[in-house]
């Protein structure tokens, strides 16, 4: 009798337990999503490199590969002006042109050889200017869009790299070219997009200004 | 080329690509092969299936966020959509993998007496707890048939899903903070955020007078289960009869206002999701429409599940048809039927209703007297006096497609 009233209350102290506790005690609920496979068709058009830096700061490439066929340079360059004027798309002018020129050979009813698409795919000349800032650098690429100084946004906070690669060899080279290629895995699953307009030099100046955040 | 002879030699080359794999089933000769675009063409190849998490294998939209279509042969299954086959469509890349209910919280503020801070648990004991099946459609479900193509997500039929929620009445809940008097709208916001700061975020706004109507609901149940975690985990607002765009996920915040919702936020309101401002919603193909509207309520609409385009059925043979219908919830008045492509109709039979804004099968069992091809239509109307159209009419958004399906096939 002793044992089966001891058993009841056992029962009786889980169920309450159980009861009130069911939500705090519950694992937080957590998915891993797919790693992403699609990517731009490769080109030797300037848009190749400015469309795989800056729309993949937003989306994957299957956003765009999957949008229907025969579209002309004029729509699709309307499409990436929308990305700018509604989504707030870090893009110039020439950028919009060029990348609209891109996507329209690889994916619409244009080719590399029109006169509009080679009129639209101009490299920005380089400015004549000082030598350019981190701080330019990092708001005119969108960087600070997935990362932020000191807390992990999509991608890992400055100071996390830095503690990372801070005593390394080679830190500085290593991560300006990490920059420029992209890379997915060694910080998880959602990709860095190549920053392929970055220059050497802007890219070693980013890659020092990150080295620096302690 | 019209659309129907366009779908019939897109299912001609599918079942001819993969005659001899196919398993027969009666009373169907030849089912059409799977083609995960559904007679739908893409810039850079076909669709593939993907596994998302709480998924089956879905139709691949986009990854990063997460879009994902439901295959169409999975509505013939159950009026209900399982939770593992519901379609996913997120708008921004920033929302959260991982949701701890000890630290979520639903914030209601704004316009009301008392704002709320509400754990799920105290959400769930602060009200009466209500049930309701209602069908979530994406507005843009089907926009890959529009002629001429627009820009989107380039849909099939499969971006809609019929699901018995559980929840609570917003307005029980708005009532326990007390709406001011002067309120106008309240705006929805859910976990996810935009990647750039310079992005809109997807707020969501619903005048008061409908978020203090009977319908509206919090849901943190889908079909008995706790919401799968791409569908809005823990919290999903349910707007029955409105297009998918206002059942925001992962609901987080819901702000009483008195004005209008405006500034950079509301684009997901005052820009996107806009349809002509006229009365067939419509412009002529191709061209802009000078004013325009927010998308509200879904058009009656209705499919046939049971075949598809390119099947095979047999002649003289009693074949059973049977398919979904729904509306904004006026409630259907009919489903009709034509197998002669629209010259004759025979009315359906409706099986039971699940309520005003789910799905309702209905069935027809009819007999094919003639071998070779022929076009199959659905037509549902509702209590409103709305009957599907036989044209396709357009908007440049691609929006609310909901014109007379028809289903080609070949009798033999």
């Amino acid at each position: 009798m002793q044992a089966i009233n001891y058993f009841r209350s056992i029962l009786a102290f889980s169920f309450i337990f159980l009861a009130t506790s069911s939500q705090s005690l519950a694992a937080p609920n957590q998915i891993k999503l797919p790693p992403e496979t699609a990517k731009l068709p490769v080109s030797d058009l300037p848009g190749y490199n400015l469309a795989t830096q800056k729309c993949m700061i937003c989306h994957s490439v299957d956003y765009i590969q999957y949008q229907p066929p025969g579209m002309s340079q004029a729509q699709w360059t309307a499409e990436v002006a929308k990305m700018e004027h509604s989504y707030g798309a870090s893009l110039s002018k020439a950028d919009i042109k060029s990348i609209g020129a891109y996507l329209a050979v690889v994916y619409g009813t244009a080719k590399a050889t029109d006169s509009g698409i080679i009129a639209a795919s101009v490299v920005n000349p380089p400015k004549a200017e000082a030598a350019p800032q981190a701080q330019d650098l990092l708001n005119s690429n969108g960087c600070m869009g997935c990362h932020a100084i000191d807390e992990k946004r999509l991608g890992p906070s400055f100071k996390t790299i830095a503690s990372k690669y801070q005593q390394q060899a080679e830190a500085q080279n290593m991560l300006a070219s990490s920059m420029q290629k992209g890379g997915v895995g060694k910080w998880g699953e959602i990709p860095m997009p190549p920053m392929a307009s970055l220059n050497a030099e802007q890219a070693r100046i980013l890659a020092k200004f990150i080295l620096e955040q302690q | 080329m019209t659309d129907n002879e366009h779908k019939l030699i897109l299912a001609r080359r599918r079942f001819i690509r993969n005659a001899g794999t196919l398993a027969l089933a009666a009373p169907l000769i030849s089912r059409a092969a799977q083609d995960t675009g559904e007679g739908v063409t893409f810039a850079g190849g076909e669709r593939p299936l993907v596994q998302f998490p709480g998924k089956r294998k879905l139709i691949l939209v986009h990854s990063r966020p997460p879009h994902l279509e439901t295959p169409f042969n999975t509505f013939n299954e159950s009026v209900i959509t399982a939770n593992d086959a519901f379609y996913v469509r997120y708008h921004l890349a920033n929302f959260p993998t991982t949701i701890d209910l000890a630290e979520y919280r639903l914030n209601i503020t704004g316009a009301v007496k008392k704002p709320l801070s509400l754990s799920l648990d105290e959400l769930k004991s602060i009200v009466e707890q209500v049930e309701l099946v209602a069908v979530n459609q994406c507005s843009g479900n089907s926009r890959g048939y529009s002629s001429p193509r627009v820009f989107g997500a380039q849909l099939s039929n499969g971006a809609m899903g019929n699901a018995r929620w559980t929840g609570v009445s917003l307005k029980a809940v708005l009532e326990k903070a007390g709406v001011l008097s002067d309120a106008k709208q309240v705006v929805f916001n859910g976990l996810d955020k935009p990647v750039l700061p310079t992005t809109p975020d997807f707020h969501k706004t619903l005048d008061i007078e409908h978020a203090l109507s009977p319908e509206p609901m919090l849901a943190w149940a889908m079909n008995g289960e706790d919401l799968p975690f791409l569908n809005g985990y823990p919290l999903k607002l349910i707007v029955p009869g409105y297009f998918g765009t206002y059942w925001v996920k992962h609901l987080s915040d819901i702000v009483v206002l008195d004005h209008a919702y405006e500034g950079h936020d509301a684009f997901f309101m005052s820009k996107a999701y806009h349809l002509p401002d006229n009365d067939c919603m419509c412009v002529a193909p191709g061209t802009a429409a000078d004013k325009t509207r927010p998308i509200s309520s879904l058009p009656v609409r209705s499919f046939i599940t049971s075949v598809m385009a390119g099947d095979q059925l047999p002649v003289n043979r009693s074949v059973e048809l049977k398919g979904i219908a729904f509306d904004s919830g006026e409630g259907l008045k009919s489903v009709d039927v034509s197998v002669d492509g629209g010259q004759t109709w025979k009315a359906t039979t409706l099986s039971e209703s699940l309520g005003r804004f789910s799905f309702r099968e209905w069935k027809l069992d009819t007999t094919f007297r003639q071998k070779g091809n022929a076009v199959l239509m659905v037509r549902a109307g509702n209590n409103k006096g709305e009957v599907q159209p036989v044209k396709a009419d357009w908007n440049p958004g691609g929006y609310r497609r909901h014109a007379i399906e028809t289903t080609p096939v070949t009798i033999v």
